[in-house]
Formats: structure tokens, sequence, C-alpha cells
């Protein structure tokens, strides 16, 4: 098992740097250069200007030797800088924007994870029921309505219509993060749970639409799994050897059942870690997706590569964990 | 303390809610873009966005102002230099150059927020930074010809060589907190001494930019890293929500009645979304939206203009942005000759075919004017009487018969050129993915097939069509027919989006290989006397004289059409009833932004006098 890891891991380095090199060269091709727009706006400039500001932004040299650069700094931890933030992309990106992402996208998925396993369970231990029928009814259409209209739909809802119509109801906020800092909870202007609070209010609604598509399919991919797993030969004999219908479930069925939903997981927490670009952007969200988006078009090719390459990093991490934790939930898998 | 602190907390979260305006005589003001950086970086090295622009109007003090009605005016200095006042002199200094010089007197009562005196040490500071070798300024072309003489604490002279005359617009120069930054900017002085700002241009770039930062980053201003000079400084940044500024009780204009019964708090709500945004302003928690904040459609639209009657004002300010159609006339592609686009007879056909007026009113109920020339109606160079183009489509098919086209048996126009049979079927360009240019697209297709025009649409996403090898390539049959899109129409025109030649600098304007493709004259046309027109206009220090020599230029270029003049778009803004003084026009404050006057920004429940009235500068939904 170790030997495997380790091999695994040497395996992800010419992978990565592959990956780096397909990133930063789509990222360079792209039409357009940054002060492209820069000369639009100021007719003035001449040639001479042009060529001096090219060569302050590192733009001059040829793609190769761009990407040596960049890879020789990243590699010594200097992702260099946001041009369009003028602070390091390392900084803009990790201490800024990943946290944020992580706490929206975080809070979306063990929502949708804590909904979609019991109500999965519940609904293939009672099927064909009038409730499986409704949860089955109720994750099609979590799975079928796009984000991008709940996300405008919710806050219709909350932010105008029923604050309009129910006197008391309160008004949503309509997007963003609160205006609160950490720093006024550690100079004590506000309270921890006051500064919680808000964070906690402001965030409702988008983990709400971005947790609806995963938690309907979650629900009928454990619904799906447990019911193949519950006709299974070797659910029968437990039955018949006379053990209980709780530990038959919980202790043979789910455990086996949960190997499929535990894939699904693993290859959705990159996803987490690259955030929600429309959610982020309905509710004005300053997480990853926006950040990733934003660089794209403002051709900030730093942030753009830190973000890229962190997320090709992570998957290529979390498709390995994903294996490992094959080998715990199922002990038929082993690794040598 | 702490209780104070706590409650000023308290009562910032709660004007996220829906208490705002009058009540607490505060102005929140809802944005769709955030600044990245504010205050320190002053060059706008690191970031030239508008909001930056905008909020920093409430920051920082212009030493002369420029008014919603494009006139200069003293803010932190004492005069406007004039010729009559004998603090600006025009001198010849041969080879048809001019050297402007400005004397200009800080007001004896500017003081920094907190307390220390604005003075010419300020001014040299700023001026200082901006000449520093391998600074990456995005107007070098203004850095390269200013010059600066302090003659004491208080009066300076800023020089200009050569000279234009809209130098003679707005502040010549700026200043900035020498006793805040200048300790700093010692340290980077010391770190470039020995680099080289060709071969180190990169580190340079680098050491400035972290210079800036230190004064510009929301931590750095809520640790207090910086002073302001403007009715308000800041107090309070919170990176994706707002920025809240309040009074600075040192600056040293006061409105009429008093400064306590105007605003005493402004603050910036960010909300990127701009739907979200809507939602926002229809809550009520919005008091006036800023100039980067709604969309044209989103101003009109149903669930906003229906909750305004009693509750908001919603403006549409004609601005500077305007949108065309640029054509090659190139002669050296084939298409062009045989189309024959570089006669001004078809050119003129076309734009009689084009129903502009249709237009407007069917996309934008009129609210965005059908221009006729490139320069907007609020500039003061404007000429209103030049040639107008109708929709006529006899006019048109007449015009396209005198040059042979004649209709084929597919109902499109086609004539014989050099014993070729050639059909007029014409490329249209423009960013793919704007729906409103689309829209347009389709609606003038339709208008040119009913005069036997076809027209083949070739749209790409604009990094592309605007990419240096595409729309500067005219000259190379890039692109061989039109091409929409929209420039800005500045305040300091110069004639340069058609000139051939700028007959000051000798710079060709016209993209071709000659000359690495630089200019903007990207359709290629040239005519001498309009070269002559506005390279004189520019150096013409007399306004009345100034203002014949654009006429003229403008006058032959409606006639010759190097470009089909649409429309200039107009910016929407939503203020709420009782606001006062909150008002834009094209170019107010030099950008066009409100808040250029933001002392006079106030509730009339509050005693607040209304000086500008914003129905003068603007269009607004019936």
């Amino acid at each position: 098992m170790f030997a495997y890891t380790v091999r695994r891991l040497l395996q992800m380095i010419p992978l990565l740097l592959a990956a780096s090199v397909v990133i930063y060269a789509l990222l360079a091709l792209q039409p357009g250069d940054p002060l492209d727009e820069l000369r639009r706006q100021n007719p003035r400039i001449t040639a001479e200007q042009f060529e001096a500001l090219k060569r302050a932004y590192g733009l001059d040299q040829p793609l190769h030797i761009r990407y040596f650069k960049w890879l020789s700094r990243a590699v010594q931890g200097d992702l260099g800088y946001s041009r369009t933030y003028g602070i390091p992309a390392a900084e803009y990106i990790f201490v800024q924007r990943l946290p944020k992402t992580l706490l929206l996208s975080g809070l979306a998925l063990t929502l949708a994870l804590v909904v979609a396993i019991p109500v999965g369970v519940f609904s293939a231990v009672r099927q064909y029921s009038l409730a499986d029928y409704a949860i089955t009814f109720l994750s099609f259409v979590g799975f079928s309505m796009p984000v991008f209209f709940l996300g405008i739909l919710l806050l219709y809802l909350f932010a105008i219509w029923l604050p309009d119509h129910i006197p008391g109801f309160p008004r949503f906020p309509t997007g963003g993060v609160p205006g609160v800092l950490w720093e006024d909870v550690r100079s004590g202007a506000i309270s921890f749970w006051y500064f919680l609070g808000q964070w906690a209010w402001h965030l409702i609604l988008p983990v709400i639409a971005l947790s609806s598509l995963q938690m309907a399919e979650w629900t009928r991919f454990m619904r799906a799994s447990l019911l193949e797993v519950l006709s299974q030969d070797y659910i029968r004999t437990a039955r018949a050897k006379g053990l209980s219908e709780r530990v038959v479930l919980y202790k043979h069925a789910l455990r086996n059942a949960l190997i499929p939903i535990v894939t699904l997981v693993g290859l959705a927490i990159p996803g987490v870690l690259g955030g929600a670009t429309i959610t982020e952007t309905i509710f004005s969200y300053p997480g990853m997706g926006r950040a990733i988006f934003d660089a794209l078009v403002e051709k900030d090719y730093n942030v753009a590569m830190a973000a890229l390459a962190f997320l090709a990093l992570m998957t290529a991490l979390f498709n390995l964990l994903a294996d490992l934790a094959y080998a715990v939930v199922d002990p038929r898998i082993r690794y040598s | 303390m702490q209780k104070v602190g706590k409650l000023a907390v308290l009562g910032i979260t709660a004007l996220g809610l829906a208490l705002a305006g009058p009540q607490d005589n505060s102005l929140v003001i809802g944005a769709s873009q955030e600044p990245r950086v504010l205050a320190g970086d002053f060059l706008s090295v690191i970031s030239n966005q508008s909001i930056k622009s905008e909020i920093e109007q409430y920051l920082f003090a212009p030493l002369i102002g420029f008014n919603a009605n494009s006139e200069n005016f003293p803010v932190l200095a004492t005069q406007v230099p004039t010729q009559q006042n004998g603090r600006l002199r025009v001198t010849d200094i041969g080879g048809g150059k001019k050297r402007l010089e400005m004397d200009l007197t800080i007001r004896p009562d500017a003081r920094w927020s907190d307390g220390k005196p604005i003075t010419t040490e300020d001014v040299q500071f700023y001026f200082e930074v901006g000449k520093a070798k391998g600074m990456p300024v995005l107007n070098p072309d203004y850095w390269e010809r200013v010059n600066l003489r302090v003659k004491d604490a208080r009066n300076f002279t800023v020089i200009f060589e050569p000279a234009y005359y809209y130098d003679t617009y707005g502040s010549p120069i700026g200043y900035a907190p020498k006793h805040i930054m200048g300790p700093e900017w010692e340290k980077v002085k010391a770190a470039a001494r020995g680099l080289d700002s060709d071969k180190d241009a990169e580190k340079l770039n680098e050491l400035y930019r972290n210079f800036f930062l230190k004064f510009a980053t929301p931590q750095a201003l809520n640790r207090g890293a910086m002073v302001y000079s403007g009715p308000f400084k800041l107090k309070r940044w919170v990176p994706g929500n707002s920025i809240e500024m309040e009074r600075n009780p040192n600056f040293p204009i006061k409105p009429e009645g008093g400064e306590s019964k105007y605003v005493q708090k402004v603050v910036y709500r960010f909300i990127q979304n701009t739907n979200s945004l809507l939602v926002a302003v229809i809550g009520g928690s919005i008091d006036a939206t800023s100039s980067v904040s709604l969309t044209f459609d989103q101003a009109r639209s149903k669930q906003l203009t229906s909750r305004a009657p009693g509750r908001f004002d919603i403006w549409f300010v004609p601005g500077a942005i305007w949108e065309h159609i640029d054509i090659n006339k190139f002669e050296n592609c084939q298409t062009v000759r045989d189309l024959g686009l570089n006669d001004k007879r078809t050119r003129q056909a076309i734009l009689h075919a084009l129903n502009r007026e249709g237009l407007v009113k069917a996309f934008f109920d009129g609210l965005q004017p059908v221009a006729h020339t490139w320069i907007a109606p609020v500039n003061p160079l404007f000429n209103p009487n030049v040639k107008k183009y109708e929709f006529d489509l006899k006019k048109a098919e007449a015009l396209l018969a005198e040059m042979g086209w004649r209709k084929g048996p597919d109902g499109i126009l086609q004539r014989t050129v050099g014993g070729r049979t050639v059909r007029f079927e014409i490329e249209y360009v423009t960013t793919a993915g704007n729906a409103i240019r689309e829209r347009t697209q389709q609606f003038f297709a339709e208008d040119l097939k009913k005069i036997g025009i076809a027209v083949k649409i070739n749209n790409a996403p604009s990094a592309v069509v605007f990419a240096d090898d595409y729309i500067q390539r005219a000259s190379e049959c890039k692109w061989t027919g039109m091409f929409e899109f929209a420039w800005v129409s500045n305040l300091q025109e110069d004639g340069g989006l058609f000139q051939y030649k700028n007959l000051n600098t000798g710079a060709i304007m016209v993209p071709t290989k000659e000359n690495n493709y630089q200019g903007q004259n990207i359709g290629g046309w040239r005519n001498d006397e309009f070269d002559r027109l506005t390279s004189q206009a520019v150096l013409e220090f007399d306004e009345a004289k100034r203002k014949a020599l654009f006429a003229r230029a403008q006058e032959i270029w409606a006639e010759e059409l190097p470009a089909l003049p649409l429309y200039f778009r107009a910016n929407p803004y939503v203020v709420r009833k009782g606001l006062v003084n909150y008002v834009a026009s094209a170019y107010s404050g030099g950008y066009g932004y409100p808040g250029w006057n933001a002392w006079e920004i106030g509730w009339e429940s509050r005693g607040a006098v209304k000086k500008w009235d914003q129905a003068k500068y603007a269009l607004s939904v019936k």
C-alpha cells in the first residue's frame, strides 16, 4: 500500500508538468494580450511607449521563455503577481478566495451529503411507496432545475416577494459577503456569534442553490445503489440466518452501497475547490469560480495559472485518495 | 469606547438591509464592480478601473475640477488659469509647436485629512513618482510632455511642451501625500538605483507596484495607511461587500447652508451580479446607482419602472461611447474594389438604407439618440449642422444605380467589374455574444436586403476581433466589409480616429505593415484637408477658432462618411427622490461619473440645496 502510494505520487509529477504546459499554452495562445485594451483606451500611446509597457509586464518574450520563467519561480513557491489586483497571485487565490469557496462549496457539499444519504436510504427501503414517489419527483425537479434559474428565483422570493407580501418576513441579503470583518471580532467590536450569524445569514440562499443539484443526484445514486445491494444473495443469506433488519441494512447493505458514493464524492471535491462560477456570479460571492473566470477574461495569467495548476494538483490528489478510500471501504480491494 | 465601535459596525450591517438615505443623512450607492485598490495607486499603475476613479472623487479633490457643463472650476486651487487672468500663457516654440505654462496657487486652507497642509511638496512628489524611470504609466504621452516649476510652498507652474488645447481641461497635474508616502518612496528609489529601464523593466515594475500597494489595499487602508484630501475620507472597506466613507472636516469648501445639511456618510455597496443589484435597488436598500451598475435594459425593465413613481428617478445620461460601423476602404483588397467601398457614394447609400431612427426607437425607446458624427453632442466641439442621412431607400437605390448596380436574378445587386460579374454581398463583423450588437446586425441586415445588399455575418468574441492581428489588419483584407464596435468619443478630441497623418507628430494613423499596425484609423481613410484641420485645431487655444476648425472637419467627415455613425450609448442611473446634486453628464469630472461635486450631495429633506438638475443632462423613461 505504501509503495503503491509513493509510486502514484511520483507518477503525478510528469502529469502535473504536462498539465501546466497545456494550461499555460492555452492561456497564452488565446487571442489578444492583456495590453490590447489599453491601446484602445489610450489612442495617444506610441509604438515605443507600448513596447516599453510590454517589457514591464514581461510580455515581449516568446511563449516558451515565459513558461520556463514562470515554472522556475513557481517551484520556488513564487506564483507571481496578479496583474489586475496588484497583489501576489498566491495570496489572492489561497488567502482571499479559496477559504471563501471552501466555506460555500464545502457547506453545500456537506448539506447535499447529509440530506442525500438518509433520504436515498429511506427512499430505497420504502421502494414504490408514496414517499418514494415524492422523493423521486423532487429529485428530478432538483436535477433539472438549472442553478442560474433557481438562484434568481430564490433571490426574488426571499429578498423581494416574501418580505413584500408577508409582514415581518426577514429580507434576505441579495448576495455578497456580510459587512463584518474578522478584525472587528478580534478588537471586540462585535461578538463571534454575531459574526458567525451574519455569515450564516448571507450563506443560506447560495448554499441551498448550490447544493440542490448534488443533493438530487446523490439521492438517486444512493437509492439505486442500495436497491441493487439489497437484491444480492448475501443479503438474502443474512436475512435467512435471522439477523435483524437493522443489522442487515446498516451493516451489510449500506457499507457496500456506499462504495459508488465514495467515488462520486471523491470526484466532486476538486470541483468544490474550483468554486461554483454560476452560483458565485448570481450571489456576487467572491469565490474561486469567479476568480478563475475573471482572470481568464482579463487575461490575468498569473492568477489563472495559480488557480488552474492548483486544481490540476487537487484533481490528481483526490483521485488517488478516492482510490485509497476504496480499500478502506471495500475489503476486497487491495493495492500492491 | 467598545460600545461605540459596536454601534458603528451594527450600523453598517443594518445599512445592508433597508434603513438608508435621509433617516441618518447617509447615501448608499450600488455598484456592480469593486475597486481592486484605491488611494495609494495615485497614477493608476495597478488599476485603472472606472469604479476606482469614481470613488476617488469622494476621497481626493482635484486642483481644478470639471463640472457637468464641461467647464473648469477651482477646487483646491485658488483660480482657474486663463489667458485673461494672466495665469495661462501660450508661446510658439517653432516647428508649428506650442508651449503652455499655467500658474497655479494652492488654497491656503487646503489640508490633508490628518491636518497637514497640502503644499507644492505634494505636487513635486507626484511629479517625481510619475517621471521615475520605467514607471509603467498608462498615459506616457502626458508624462513625456509635462514639466513642473515650483515657486514656493503654494505657487507653482505646470509646463507642457509640445502643448495641445486639451491640456487646459481639468487639473494639469495631481498631488500625493509626501509626508505619508515619501519615506517609502526613498527606499524604492534606492532599490531602483542601478536598474536599467530597458533591461530590468519587469523588476522596476514590481518595485513600483509594491510601493503603491502599501497604500492602496483594503488591509492597508483599514489600518489607516493613507490620508485624504477630498470631502470624504475612507473609514472602512469590507472586501466583497462595501466601502464606507465619512465626511472629512478638513475639506475647505463648505456647501450652501453648512455641511451638516449634506450627506455625512457615503457607502458604496458592491453587488457584482447586476440582476441581484436590481433586486437590491427594488428592495430599497440602495439610494443611487454608480456609473458601473445596472445595464441599459435593466434600467428600463418593468420590475423597476413600475415601482419607480414616487420612489426613484431613472435617468439615461447620454455618454461618450460612440457605436458605429467602420468600413474597409483599402483599395488593395479586391472585395473593397468590387463593392466600391472606397467610393463615398457606396457608404452614403448604405447609411441611407439603415433605419437608425427605427433601431433606437425599437431597441432603446429613443433613449440613445442617433449620431451624425463621431463627436459626442455634449462635447463643446460638436457640430450639429453636418449633413444627415435620413432613412431613405430610394436615395440609397439611386446612389447604387449610379455606381452600376442592378438587381440580379436572386434579388441581390450585381455589376460588372473588369469583365467579372460581382454580387453585392458584404461582410458584417461584430463582437459575438453582445446581444444588442447582434440584434442590431439582424435589424440592419433586413434593411440592406430591401435594397438588394446581402449581408454575410462574421462575428467572433471580442478578444478575437479586437486582437491586433484582426482589427488592425484591414490593409491585409482580414476583414473586408463592415465592422461594428464602439470608440470612446474623447473629450480631448484630436481627430486621431480618422487622420491619415498627424501633422504635428508625423505619425501615420492608418495601421499597415509599414508602421507596425499602429493607429486607430483602421478602415484606412485618407483626407488631407481633414488631417490639416484637425492637426491645426489641437494647437488652437482660442476656443472659437478651434470650434470652427473642428466644425469644418466634421462637415468633411459627414460628407465622406469614412464610418457609419449609429448612436451614442447612454448610462442609466437610478436615484432616490429627494437626493440632490448627484448628477452626471457625459464629461462631468472628466470621465462622466456622478460624485465630481461630492461635497454638495445631500437630501432635500435634510436641508440640502439643489444646485444641479440631472434633467438638464439626461433623458428619462416616461
